[in-house]
């Protein structure tokens, strides 16, 4: 038996665990990302202004307070709230990932205190420093929040292509692993431009003339120029991710796919007017645009970051954990064993359940489901199976990995899949005070015989086609 | 030495006490800080060390979270299943201490910009009253995660509150200490006078921390065998810093500052094993990733290098010219 341990599952309402998880960490990124690019286009800004551009000083001043008055704020404590945010979620993954990589972890730490000393020296200090101080401190300030986004790409681009430490289990191997050095140029170009279109607004609220303000405009826009490079990274990191991976961001599974096109679309928005409009034809850009196209840079992040949690379906950690937060060796003990009401973890609504199998569908819900779906709000199951027939519902259950090959294999006996298929039937049928215990053994027979074809392996290595056309 | 030789890990556990202790200092004086300063707006003094405790609140605030993460990670290494379990089964009551945390910092920013009275007084209420939150929920938590036998109970029931006795009491011990800590803090920026004024506020806190002691010893709270050195250490520091603090309160000397800071930073770092000392009969193996996790050395180097920076960062700001406006 695996000795991860079992851990009490919480129900988020109407909301998708995945929701919770990402709304945090869209604007974590986000706003992490902002304060990188801000550091880097503060020590050029600071540079200039010594070299005689004193509207550059005045901006670094300016830009400064907004950098700590939001990133240090909101940035560092939505970085707290997703450590509390993925013990909610994705508790067995954090604790895997927080396991082997904990000296780096701690190692990110010790650079990102780096940059919080270094940002509130200078935000407090700053203007009573010389020049070279300034600009000492502003370089270690924006090196540093580099640092950190350095250490921890490596341990999240770790959860999507492990690479040789599947192997090896050689901590270098997880870190450096294929999608860790277009992971890292892609966050850098997009932390350099939020940076510029950041700097585009603060600009604009300075009392300066027209003039005056075109010119750090462009040398800001200059910070936003690494996004022609965005589509190469992009490329680069789609040949480095596994196949099956690749497959769902480029049309096997639709809304990964939509998100792959909002996110490039808005990319390619941005890329477009800064380099056209800002950089070759040096037009002037307004406090509004400025905020629309970082808006649309949220956008864009966002959509990313729905594109990269996507893409490690059906997995959280590739090949050692499956979403539901069951290893492959447990999925395969759990298909012998059958799924065990928990008893240190009972359904905290267990009365609204009328036969025992019903209340065992609830469990098996929460123990294989609960990760990705709702019984009936965001991604729910009973929407989802809605128009299914009882035999087909049985079928695509208990063959899942084959269903859609971003689900994991089910990890259950046929009485599991039988009661999680009464479950569902029942919810879709307005829970009825009467529901029969459904026992037939010759559908349990045939939902075994389903499952034992399916097997335990994940979907996209179960390719296998017989002489006669059909998978097994 | 114990506590590290007994452990399967010592390095997690002293990185752990070590980090808890940097942390304790900071949000001692953001906690028991933002009270006082709100305290004075209350009263309408025109008080100087209220006005610095403003200024430097959002930065203190800054430095005590990001010095949080550390514990923060090695707890987990630590206590994994137990920290973990008792974050579910409090769920998203847990999870408002980062928006009341949010709030808070802002509002500190508010109590720092504004002229007006009122609005300090309200922002500095906010926030005394976000960070209060926090602490009562830290305390919970504590308590929760060592607490096996209500966890199926409380769990079942949907209850998010951990409402022992216990909470109340190790509340008020740490409300006391931190007003401690926070007098000690203060005192290095503050005139004899203040530091006097100071004195008080820092003897009463650890009378009334100890109070709160005496009171978790009366409903049964015990220090394990292996842990009364360290105990001993503490109460000894403790004295230390008393008779410290009453020769501050006498003369407002800076040489009675240093003794309280010595004294104080003894008391802490025993302290912060002696609270540790029940928990680590709890402990767990370490598991086998965990334990054979590499990258050790180079977290040491990063550490040094850091804190190589840190202190670069340190001396370059004592090197500013003088701020115009004091």
């Amino acid at each position: 038996m695996s000795p991860l341990p079992s851990y009490p599952v919480n129900d988020f309402g109407p909301l998708m665990k995945g929701l919770v998880i990402g709304g945090v960490g869209i604007l974590h990124v986000f706003l992490a990302q902002f304060a990188i690019g801000g550091g880097m286009l503060l020590y050029d800004f600071e540079r200039r202004g010594q070299k005689g551009g004193e509207d550059y000083r005045t901006f670094v001043d300016g830009y400064f307070k907004v950098l700590v008055l939001i990133s240090f704020v909101v940035g560092a404590l939505t970085g707290v709230a997703m450590w509390f945010t993925t013990i909610q979620v994705g508790t067995r993954t954090i604790g895997v990932m927080l396991d082997e990589f904990h000296w780096l972890w701690a190692t990110e730490w010790v650079w990102f205190s780096v940059e919080i000393c270094a940002g509130y020296a200078f935000y407090r200090f700053g203007r009573r420093l010389d020049d070279k101080s300034r600009r000492r401190l502003l370089a270690l300030y924006a090196f540093a929040a580099w640092m950190s986004l350095f250490w921890i790409n490596g341990i999240l681009a770790w959860q999507l292509t492990p690479g040789d430490w599947v192997k090896t289990h050689s901590m270098w191997a997880g870190f450096f692993n294929p999608s860790f050095w277009p992971s890292l140029f892609f966050r850098t170009a997009v932390a350099t431009t939020l940076g510029s279109l950041a700097a585009c607004i603060v600009i604009n609220t300075m009392d300066l003339p027209r003039e005056r303000k075109s010119v750090l405009i462009r040398r800001a826009a200059r910070f936003a120029a690494p996004m022609a490079l965005m589509p190469l990274l992009a490329l680069w990191f789609l040949a480095v991710i596994p196949e099956d991976s690749r497959g769902w961001l480029l049309g096997g599974s639709m809304p990964m796919m939509m998100f792959v096109g909002v996110a490039a679309g808005a990319s390619t928005l941005i890329g477009a007017y800064v380099i056209v409009g800002l950089l070759v034809k040096r037009l002037f850009i307004n406090g509004a645009t400025a905020t629309l196209l970082l808006a649309l840079a949220f956008g864009a992040t966002a959509a990313g970051e729905f594109v990269r949690e996507g893409a490690r379906k059906p997995y959280t950690v590739r090949g050692v954990l499956y979403s539901t937060s069951l290893t492959p060796a447990e999925v395969a003990e759990l298909r012998a064993t059958g799924i065990a009401n928990d008893t240190q973890w009972p359904l905290t609504d267990k009365a609204r359940y009328v036969n025992a199998q019903l209340e065992h569908g609830a469990y098996v819900f929460r123990t294989l489901c609960d990760a990705c779906h709702t019984m009936r709000g965001a991604n729910a199951v009973m929407h989802l199976a809605h128009t299914w027939t009882l035999d087909q519902m049985r079928l695509n259950i208990a063959k899942l990995q084959r269903t859609k090959a971003f689900m994991p294999p089910f990890a259950g006996n046929e009485r599991d899949v039988e009661a999680l298929v009464q479950l569902i039937r029942w919810e879709n049928a307005g829970n009825p005070a009467a529901w029969p215990v459904s026992d037939d053994a010759t559908a349990l027979a045939q939902v075994k015989a389903w499952l034992d074809e399916a097997g335990t392996a994940p979907g996209s290595t179960a390719e296998a086609i017989d002489p006669h056309g059909s998978r097994h | 030495m114990w506590p590290l030789e007994s452990q399967a890990h010592p390095l997690w556990l002293a990185l752990y006490l070590l980090t808890l202790a940097i942390h304790v200092v900071l949000i001692s004086y953001v906690a028991a800080g933002s009270a006082y300063a709100l305290v004075q707006a209350i009263r309408k003094t025109d008080d100087p060390i209220a006005a610095r405790v403003r200024d430097l609140l959002p930065f203190m605030l800054g430095l005590g979270i990001t010095a949080g993460v550390a514990p923060l990670l090695f707890l987990q290494l630590l206590y994994q299943r137990r920290f973990y379990t008792a974050n579910l089964i409090m769920g998203p009551r847990w999870g408002a201490v980062v928006p009341a945390l949010v709030v808070g910092f802002y509002a500190l920013y508010a109590a720092k910009a504004t002229e007006v009275l009122r609005m300090r007084r309200l922002a500095l209420a906010v926030g005394t009253l976000c960070f209060g939150f926090v602490a009562w929920s830290w305390t919970e938590i504590h308590l929760l995660m060592q607490t096996d036998s209500v966890w199926t109970q409380m769990y079942a029931a949907g209850e998010r509150v951990f409402a022992d006795a216990g909470v109340v009491v190790r509340l008020a011990l740490w409300f006391g200490a931190m007003a401690s800590a926070f007098a000690a803090v203060a005192s290095w920026w503050a005139s004899s006078d203040e530091r006097r004024r100071l004195a008080v506020i820092g003897l009463g806190g650890r009378a009334f921390s100890v109070a709160a002691a005496c009171a978790l010893k009366a409903q049964g709270a015990a220090v394990a065998q292996t842990a009364h050195g360290w105990l001993y250490i503490l109460a000894a520091a403790l004295v230390v810093e008393a008779v410290g603090w009453a020769w501050q309160f006498r003369t407002g000397e800076e040489r009675a500052r240093t003794l309280v800071t010595g004294a104080g930073t003894a008391a802490l770092l025993a302290g912060v094993v002696v609270r540790e000392a029940p928990r680590l009969l709890l402990l767990e193996p370490p598991r086998p990733a965990a334990a054979e996790a590499s990258g050790t050395w180079v977290f040491v180097a990063m550490v040094l290098v850091g804190v190589a920076l840190i202190a670069w960062i340190v001396r370059t700001v004592r090197n500013a010219a003088p701020d115009p406006s004091h």
